[in-house]
């Protein structure tokens, strides 16, 4: 049943038309964008500029993915009717959020797969085994908390509303959290919130390890403790609502 | 003779309203019943109970010798409900793979394509199906757990008449196999060609319940319609000896009464000039629109 249920979601988040491109091809054009732009070879923050901005473009793609085909994909399923209907079956709730999460973490690791390969295939960096399986480690668990914050989205009833909502804490997590610009080139009082926001200590880990040395203690902090306020929220308002 | 299904003393209220109302009903094993009703009288909420997805009020349902709701009897149940959207992402073979996925004992692919008519469209996107077509995707996923019970909210809607031809006939073969069926509609038609067993449902509470021979029978009037030479007023036809209602549609003149011959033979001798006359026995339709007015 797990199984079954795993492969029906994977192939659902791969063929859809938005993972694609928000996901895969948006990620790469930017970072190629970006990388040629500023030059790969530029160093900033103890790294290449193209070795920087592709964890953040890394981190760009899973957290769309994280948010957009977990989250509003859950609004969209209770409101058509899905949900309900799933009910009607002897698939258990448990089954039936695991197998997503499976699903997700296997695309998610997929997804850094091809990014990080298409990166090296242009680039060729200097970057030891260890580095790139650290970075990519991290980039994976990491985005565990934008699936918490996903199924935040997930119990709105306005199922439009989620993906405008949606949109909007992709893009505001990314510009906020440094992933489009370096976060010291932006105005002090964004960098003063970034620095705050897990998309920033998501890509600030993987900075890190670039750089030689490890995520600090508040990348770690910020991420579990976002991660479980999220899950807290979403496991709130679930049950209020199961309550009426 | 056992039964599938047992409701007792069942309310639902919302708020103020009372969409259940102190329902009483049970519907055989190896039987159709259908649970008929104008739209709002409170069918697809009792559906819903008896489901468990909706939580009674007051009362008891029990289902397959359980109390609804419970786990155990989703396995043997198959549900059909109103706006279900298909999955996206996925071919009608892999919706009907991941559905069997979830049952101790599903029914073959094959045999859930056969049923459904959809062997041409197995490889097809769910979501690329014409509205007829996944209301037999959404019945096929209902089957695929070769349930015993089969309960389908309004299962015709969206369907053309021959596919509704086509699916009574499915619905038969799978009562004849010892299923049983309980069904909601608010086509009465229906209600009488495929349900062995109808309860009238009217705002909220079971207006009449038995099969369609005898729905038919408890509403005794017969109808009479005839054409005449002359203006007749309301008047003069309520007059008429034991008329209790009358219509009219265009120049035909319908009248209902108990008793028909006598009426006939006032009618002859009124000297109204009437011709075309005839007599009809009652209509379930007739029978229905009687009973569930008088709630």
């Amino acid at each position: 049943m797990l199984l079954a249920q795993t492969k029906a979601e994977s192939l659902r988040i791969i063929r859809s038309p938005f993972f694609m491109l928000f996901s895969i091809l948006m990620p790469l054009a930017f970072y190629f964008l970006f990388a040629s732009l500023n030059g790969a070879d530029k160093s900033i923050a103890s790294t290449t500029y193209g070795s920087y901005s592709l964890m953040s473009m890394t981190a760009f793609s899973l957290i769309g993915t994280a948010v957009s085909q977990f989250g509003i994909r859950l609004a969209y399923e209770r409101r058509d009717g899905w949900v309900r209907l799933l009910r009607l079956t002897p698939l258990t709730p448990a089954v039936w959020i695991g197998s997503k999460l499976i699903a997700h973490m296997g695309i998610h690791l997929l997804t850094i797969i091809v990014i990080f390969s298409a990166a090296q295939l242009t680039y060729s960096f200097d970057l030891t085994l260890a580095q790139w399986v650290s970075c990519g480690l991290w980039l994976w668990l990491g985005s565990l908390p934008f699936l918490a914050l996903g199924s935040i989205l997930g119990t709105m009833k306005n199922a439009d509303a989620a993906i405008a909502i949606g949109n909007m804490l992709h893009m505001g997590l990314a510009i906020l959290g440094g992933l489009w610009m370096p976060l010291r080139t932006l105005p002090h009082w964004m960098q003063s919130i970034g620095e705050w926001l897990p998309s920033y200590r998501f890509a600030h880990g993987a900075w890190n390890m670039l750089a030689g040395s490890a995520p600090v203690l508040l990348d770690w902090l910020i991420l579990v403790v976002s991660g479980i306020l999220f899950m807290v929220l979403s496991g709130y308002i679930l049950n209020r609502r199961e309550a009426m | 003779m056992t039964y599938a299904i047992e409701c007792t003393g069942l309310s639902k209220q919302f708020g103020s309203f009372h969409a259940v109302n102190d329902i009483n009903l049970r519907f055989k094993q190896g039987q159709i019943s259908a649970l008929l009703g104008p739209n709002g009288a409170g069918k697809t909420t009792t559906i819903s109970m008896i489901l468990g997805l909706q939580k009674p009020t007051s009362g008891s349902i029990n289902v397959l010798g359980m109390p609804a709701g419970t786990k155990e009897i989703r396995q043997r149940i198959g549900a059909l409900m109103q706006d279900v959207k298909a999955a996206d992402g996925l071919t009608v073979k892999e919706v009907l793979e991941l559905f069997r996925s979830y049952y101790r004992n599903p029914l073959s692919l094959a045999r859930l394509l056969d049923l459904s008519g959809l062997q041409q469209e197995a490889k097809r996107r769910a979501s690329a199906l014409s509205g007829g077509q996944r209301r037999r995707l959404a019945f096929a996923q209902s089957l695929a757990g070769n349930p015993e019970l089969i309960l389908l909210d309004e299962p015709t809607v969206g369907m053309d008449i021959e596919a509704r031809g086509r699916f009574w006939d499915t619905i038969r073969t799978l009562a004849a196999d010892g299923r049983t069926v309980v069904l909601t509609t608010h086509d009465l038609t229906e209600a009488d060609g495929v349900a062995d067993h109808i309860a009238i449902i009217a705002a909220g509470r079971v207006a009449a319940e038995g099969t369609p021979a005898q729905l038919k029978a408890q509403s005794a009037l017969r109808s009479i319609s005839f054409r005449s030479g002359c203006d007749l007023s309301d008047a003069q036809l309520m007059q008429l000896p034991g008329v209790v209602k009358f219509e009219r549609h265009a120049d035909h003149i319908h009248l209902y009464a108990e008793n028909t011959d006598i009426l006939v033979g006032a009618l002859l001798q009124s000297g109204w000039g009437i011709y075309d006359l005839e007599i009809q026995s009652a209509k379930l339709e007739e029978a229905f629109r009687i009973l569930t007015n008088q709630q």
